[in-house]
């Protein structure tokens, strides 16, 4: 499995800002916050989350709004809103391209690219440094009727691997918890389990949630394609950034 | 009595309603966790008990199948509307050949064309005063345009509909190219279901009602005859209803909403403790952040799970769920079954 490629704060003029790349799929996140709220969406005792999908062609349809749902209330269970009340948190996601199969896989395209809105986007939180109560990392599962799951599958995989019995959308917190499931097809309660525990293998680290012990080395490269630790070496990368006039002293 | 209290600080009770208003949170938390054993909601369900749907098919005269469908204090009218689309007025039509063989194995390709050519138009709006939320006279909200969106991915989906079924179809009596030879049939044009769902008012589970509306509604749908004529040089239908068509529905795929309460710690007396309820009203959707809506056909075979919001629900939770929702299937059922 390709690791994401990720470019972050490069957007001077917002808060937070985050490019990803993976699959094909580009995307551009922007966060600013904490702002000023308008008086119709403040909450007293909490933040507001605004999250904003922009498709790669044309205007929002009713698909992008479903996704703004969708990512609203998993990123709302994991920014620590009650941190700073009445104010606004904005989140603009602009998606640059898709793969040029995506049309074509017949797979419902809300469910291929959640995974990748979902990182841009926590990315782009990272970037702004908005509390956050844990991490997320996600991942689409495609079962074939005659051949076994694929992980994370490309569009031309997608293609490729003929009639699908199930695709799953995985996301998890960093303390392994689910935190959404998106799961479409006609499965049996123990196969959703397996490709639940096959994802969570993917997304979640081997050690218990804790910082994980890795000697003295710098280079951090993921890889087994573990996305836990893809996300912790992006952040590495970014606080080592961040600190290196500190360090070169 | 007004001498005694003036010692300490009069009791600070509300009426209920006002608890419910202001502090809606421990108003529910208070009702769940007075009784251990079989914790009780504030509007006098036990966690797992859903609201029984009430099904009336075909109210509505001018539409070629409707329901309307109750549940609880969510009621909802569907209604399905038939109109033909030409061949002549799709581009790409001829992507779709007709299947050579008449059976059922044109699942794939049936669904394909179904979301290609948008056989199917679900539409869901939200009447004045439906829900407080909802302010009317503005551009559909994202809340219908996520019921839409959800809608319309289950319906194509489960492959409910069959392709065979919208499919108008035409067999020339001499085969213009070769008078010997067997003439083709050909598809002359597609029945196109304007699916519309009405809420009069929501008061939570809208997809379950909207869902179960739908289903009713396309079981309740009479195609009437449709046949190319080849003088007049288009598609005419009969008048007759004796030769309308019923669809065949694929299954019966039922969805079940369920809503997280997740309990806040008082004191650190009580553990956190989490409750899942089944078939959330407006209010308990208001204060659960976490919902889960499992949508099966029979007690086995899941055909959607929509988990978001929160963390409760795990791998251990959703197999609860699943048999839950499972359960739910049977009694949805039962009340489908008796008007079909």
């Amino acid at each position: 499995m390709a690791v994401p490629e990720v470019t972050l704060t490069h957007l001077n003029r917002a808060d937070g800002s985050a490019t990803y790349t993976h699959n094909g799929y580009s995307i551009i996140g922007a966060v600013n916050g904490p702002i000023e709220v308008s008086r119709r969406d403040e909450m007293p005792e909490e933040a507001t989350l605004e999250v904003n999908v922009r498709p790669a062609v044309g205007v929002g349809s009713p698909k992008e709004r479903h996704l703004e749902s969708l990512l609203h209330n998993t990123l709302r269970s994991i920014i620590l809103t009650r941190m700073m009340p009445r104010t606004l948190v904005q989140i603009t996601l602009q998606v640059r391209s898709l793969p040029e199969e995506d049309e074509a896989t017949g797979v419902n395209s809300t469910l291929t690219i959640l995974p990748h809105l979902l990182h841009t986007s926590l990315l782009a939180l990272l970037s702004a440094s908005i509390p956050l109560l844990t991490t997320l990392t996600s991942l689409l599962i495609a079962v074939p009727t005659s051949s076994a799951p694929i992980i994370s599958p490309t569009s031309t995989e997608l293609l490729r691997a003929g009639p699908l019995q199930a695709v799953h959308v995985f996301a998890f917190a960093g303390d392994r918890r689910l935190l959404l499931n998106e799961s479409d097809g006609a499965f049996s309660y123990d196969e959703w389990e397996e490709a639940c525990e096959m994802a969570e293998e993917v997304c979640c680290s081997g050690g218990e949630g804790g910082v994980k012990l890795e000697g003295e080395g710098m280079d951090v490269d993921a890889q087994d394609g573990n996305l836990e630790e893809w996300l912790r070496g992006v952040v590495r990368r970014k606080v080592d950034w961040e600190q290196r006039w500190k360090k070169g002293t | 009595m007004a001498t005694s209290t003036q010692s300490q600080p009069p009791a600070l009770t509300f009426p209920r309603p006002i608890f419910a208003a202001v502090s809606p949170h421990p108003f529910l938390q208070a009702h769940l966790s007075a009784d251990k054993r079989t914790p009780q909601r504030a509007n006098g369900r036990t966690a797992h008990n859903s609201r029984r749907p009430g099904v009336n098919t075909g109210s509505l005269t001018h539409a070629n199948g409707s329901a309307v469908v109750r549940l609880g204090n969510t009621s909802v009218v569907c209604g399905v509307r038939a109109e033909i689309l030409r061949e002549e007025d799709i581009s790409g039509s001829s992507d779709f050949a007709v299947p050579t063989t008449p059976s059922d194995t044109d699942d794939q390709d049936g669904s394909k064309e179904i979301d290609v050519l948008r056989l199917v138009v679900p539409n869901v709006e939200l009447s004045t005063g439906s829900t407080p939320s909802h302010i009317p006279g503005n551009a559909p909200s994202t809340y219908q345009q996520s019921l839409i969106t959800r809608i319309r991915s289950l319906l194509l989906s489960t492959n409910l509909l069959r392709a065979k079924d919208l499919r108008i179809l035409y067999t020339p009596t001499t085969n213009p190219d070769d008078p010997d030879e067997e003439p083709e049939t050909q598809i002359k044009g597609y029945w196109v279901l304007y699916v519309d769902v009405f809420f009069i008012s929501v008061d939570g589970s809208a997809f379950d009602a909207a869902w179960i509306g739908i289903l009713a509604a396309l079981r309740d749908t009479k195609l009437p005859r449709a046949w190319y004529d080849e003088e007049f040089e288009g598609i005419l239908c009969s008048d007759d209803p004796a030769e309308a068509t019923t669809l065949q529905l694929r299954g019966l795929p039922v969805p079940a909403t369920f809503a997280v309460f997740e309990g806040q710690a008082e004191d650190g007396i009580e553990g956190d403790k989490d409750w899942i309820l089944s078939d959330p009203d407006a209010f308990e959707e208001g204060v659960c952040r976490e919902s889960v809506c499992v949508v099966v056909d029979g007690k086995k075979s899941v055909r959607r799970i929509e988990k978001s919001g929160g963390g409760v629900v795990g791998r251990d939770g959703m197999r609860e769920l699943v048999r839950r929702a499972g359960e739910r299937w049977s009694e949805v059922e039962q009340v489908l079954g008796g008007k079909a």
